[in-house]
């Protein structure tokens, strides 16, 4: 009978350890239950048959353990989820103390740790929950809830026959769950997975991926986004439009803060902040702008910062047709008979070039119309966009010469009548506008000539 | 605890997933005891597997076996013909003296041919993914929705992607063709995002069944905004994964046998996404 339990109980070679050193003296046994809780150091045989099944356990008449061994069976008839124990800990606050409080809990109602695996799971998936998913100090935590030196296998059968399966593999979730948020191991990851699986588990092996993968792919992004990005939408729309502007010297101009007005009547006005960019090349373009030919308030055009979507708008031209180019003269005093030639300005050769290249296909087919300016703007609507106009005709003042056609999407919003535009310069001739509702480009032409 | 086929590619995992298999026999359906099955077609997550005899898979259809071998002899006909020309039918010295390739680019509704769009939806997720001509012709925009909620299959734990990958091109009797990239050693892309992190993968043929899943990969940062941005990502830089799983072996990638490239994206959360690809890839 107590043979076949070990048996079954059982599931790796161990028991031949087990089973020779099962007459022991039961004082060892009481000894072994004064220890205190966790027994880090491994005191040989008698710290594993703490953790280790209670067959043997059993099998010593000791009256107040039976007893309690059978109070508890009869306790634990319900199934009950580890989630309920997050539940009724997440009512007060979703924290990291809250967290570790329950983590603690844990820990402390049972020595052996029972069902810490399906625990551990539960953890992972309400991490992000309680806001602690980045933590590194959460994730070593979460391992230490793993029995130490129980899953270690101690011959080499053990160590082919991917010993304790299941906690190996609760292990590799854990340490997946990190590499998914992108954090780093630290030493005490490593000291804590040698202990619980030894050094050659799969939890130690994918420990070593993660310390050679991670810190080869955590800085490779040229334009890096900070995991905690501003709330405040300056800020924001500062750090947006210094990244798509591409152009170091560009300036960033707040054309309005935002604000809330409260109107005689009793309204609540409310003004969007309006922050846009414009770089020197930017400038000079749009002084060699045709003021014949219209320029375009393109947008809101998307940008994925990690999780959060602004939206920003463009001012830009259409291509100019070749025939209607105007080729700046070069100084005569730099090209031609006169100039230096140590530091020419132009060189004839270009050097780039092999002869086996393939001159048939030319990037510059694909061009497009220049970017005069960037911004961003609380609302999307026709008077924000127009109060930004007004604060670029400041730098530019070819601005006012230059018919300016608003092409929106409006998406779920409404487009405002050119009717309800006020000009903050007080213009003149606003031409009526119909506004033509196409679902693909909506294209507001409203043609107003400043002065 | 179901264990998901992701996490079953560790080295030591597959002999698990050898092991479960074998303790599952039926005797109703053909099963292949070998590595064959493991490595066999792809079977869809979610989708009852594909249990047919072999004989059951044939069809017949005469005359599509006549355009066939009309079309077949065509081609095969152009390549006997372009050998003599040269090597992949051009003149031998623009093969020795290039310096750059224009593998693909984008001028007109037929080169969309080219590229085959997929998203999460082909494994029962919500995600779209849909490819268009972009302004002037000139261009190629990819756009739709991410969406990260997984497929409820039991199986996948992951989900939220979508990708735009190069059809694999043919020879005479649908056999694959493969670009010879050996004489070059970057690859150029000109593209513009929205500020989201893509993956450039690319395949190559291999030898033996077991390399069937294995892809070279690298990541393209988009910065957002209306300026196009260039790219030149050596093909040194790209590390070897398979099914998804990055192998401890890494070797660099044969550039003589390469078979499609393809950009993804994965997002975490419902998104919507827009990427715009110019022109070409050169190298």
């Amino acid at each position: 009978m107590k043979i076949t339990r070990f048996l079954m109980r059982t599931q790796h070679a161990g028991w031949i350890t087990l089973f020779v050193k099962t007459p022991i003296k039961p004082s060892c046994f009481h000894a072994a239950l004064l220890r205190p809780p966790i027994p880090r150091i491994c005191i040989g045989q008698e710290a594993r048959w703490i953790h280790c099944g209670s067959t043997v356990y059993k099998d010593k008449p000791d009256n107040s353990d039976l007893s309690k061994l059978f109070e508890n069976e009869t306790k634990a008839k319900s199934l009950v989820t580890h989630d309920d124990l997050f539940e009724r800990t997440a009512k007060d606050a979703k924290n990291k103390a809250s967290f570790n409080r329950v983590v603690d809990v844990f820990n402390k109602q049972d020595i052996r740790r029972r069902g810490h695996v399906e625990f551990i799971y539960a953890a992972l998936q309400k991490m992000p929950e309680f806001g602690v998913e980045r933590d590194l100090a959460v994730y070593n935590k979460l391992l230490d809830v793993f029995p130490k030196e129980v899953f270690v296998p101690r011959n080499f059968i053990q160590r082919m026959f991917n010993h304790y399966p299941r906690q190996q593999e609760c292990a590799v979730q854990v340490l997946e769950q990190m590499e998914n948020y992108g954090i780093v191991p630290n030493v005490e990851t490593k000291v804590l997975l040698v202990q619980i699986f030894g050094e050659k588990g799969h939890p130690v092996r994918k420990y070593q991926r993660l310390m050679y993968w991670l810190p080869k792919f955590k800085h490779i992004n040229p334009f890096p986004v900070p995991f905690e990005l501003t709330q405040d939408p300056i800020d924001l729309a500062r750090f947006s439009l210094t990244r798509i502007a591409n152009d170091l010297d560009a300036k960033i101009t707040v054309y309005q803060y935002p604000s809330t007005d409260v109107t005689e009547t009793g309204e609540e006005v409310t003004q969007p902040h309006i922050v846009g960019i414009q770089g020197p090349e930017q400038i000079s373009l749009l002084a060699k702008h045709n003021p014949n030919r219209p320029v375009f308030v393109e947008g809101p055009f998307p940008l994925w910062l990690r999780k959060t979507c602004v939206q920003y708008y463009l001012l830009r031209a259409d291509l100019v047709p070749p025939e209607e180019r105007v080729q700046d003269e070069p100084d005569p005093e730099l090209v031609g008979p006169n100039q230096c030639l140590f530091y020419p300005w132009q060189i004839d050769l270009d050097l780039s070039r092999d002869m086996g290249d393939d001159f048939s296909y030319d990037v510059e087919d694909v061009e497009e119309g220049p970017v005069y300016a960037m911004c961003m703007a609380g609302q999307g609507d026709q008077a924000t966009l127009a109060r930004w106009i007004c604060g670029l005709q400041e730098t530019n003042p070819i601005l006012g010469r230059i018919p300016t056609v608003f092409r929106l999407e409006s998406g779920s919003r409404e487009l405002q009548t050119a009717a309800d535009v006020q000009h903050d310069s007080g213009q003149n001739s606003q031409s009526g506008s119909e506004q033509e509702h196409i679902i693909e480009e909506e294209q507001l032409h409203s043609q107003r000539m400043k002065q | 605890m179901a264990v998901s086929r992701v996490t079953l590619q560790t080295p030591a995992g597959v002999c698990g997933l050898f092991r479960r298999q074998l303790l599952q026999p039926s005797l109703s359906h053909p099963t292949i005891l070998s590595t064959r099955s493991i490595y066999g077609e792809y079977k869809r997550p979610g989708q009852p597997p594909d249990k047919r005899w072999p004989w059951e898979k044939i069809r017949f259809d005469f005359s599509k076996g006549v355009e066939g071998i009309q079309k077949h002899f065509g081609l095969l006909k152009d390549e006997f013909v372009g050998r003599l020309r040269g090597p992949e039918g051009r003149p031998l010295l623009d093969h020795m003296l290039e310096q750059t390739l224009v593998q693909w680019e984008f001028r007109g509704p037929e080169s969309l041919d080219q590229w085959v769009v997929s998203s999460d939806k082909e494994i029962g997720g919500q995600s779209e993914a849909y490819l268009k001509l972009g302004k002037n012709n000139t261009t190629c925009m990819l756009y739709g929705t991410l969406c990260s909620v997984p497929p409820r299959d039991g199986e996948t734990r992951y989900s939220g992607y979508c990708t735009l990958r190069s059809k694999q091109t043919l020879l005479s009797f649908d056999r694959k063709r493969h670009f010879d990239w050996s004489t070059f050693n970057t690859l150029y892309i000109r593209f513009r995002g929205d500020g989201r992190p893509w993956m450039i993968n690319i395949s190559a043929e291999m030898y033996f069944s077991h390399n069937k899943n294995d892809i070279y990969s690298y990541f393209l940062y988009t910065r957002g905004g209306p300026y196009w941005q260039e790219v030149k990502i050596p093909f040194s830089k790209f590390f070897l994964s398979s099914r998804g799983r990055i192998q401890d072996d890494q070797h660099c990638l044969w550039l003589d046998k390469v078979c499609w490239t393809n950009s993804s994206a994965k997002s975490h959360s419902r998104k919507e996404y827009h990427f715009e690809n110019i022109a070409n890839l050169r190298m």
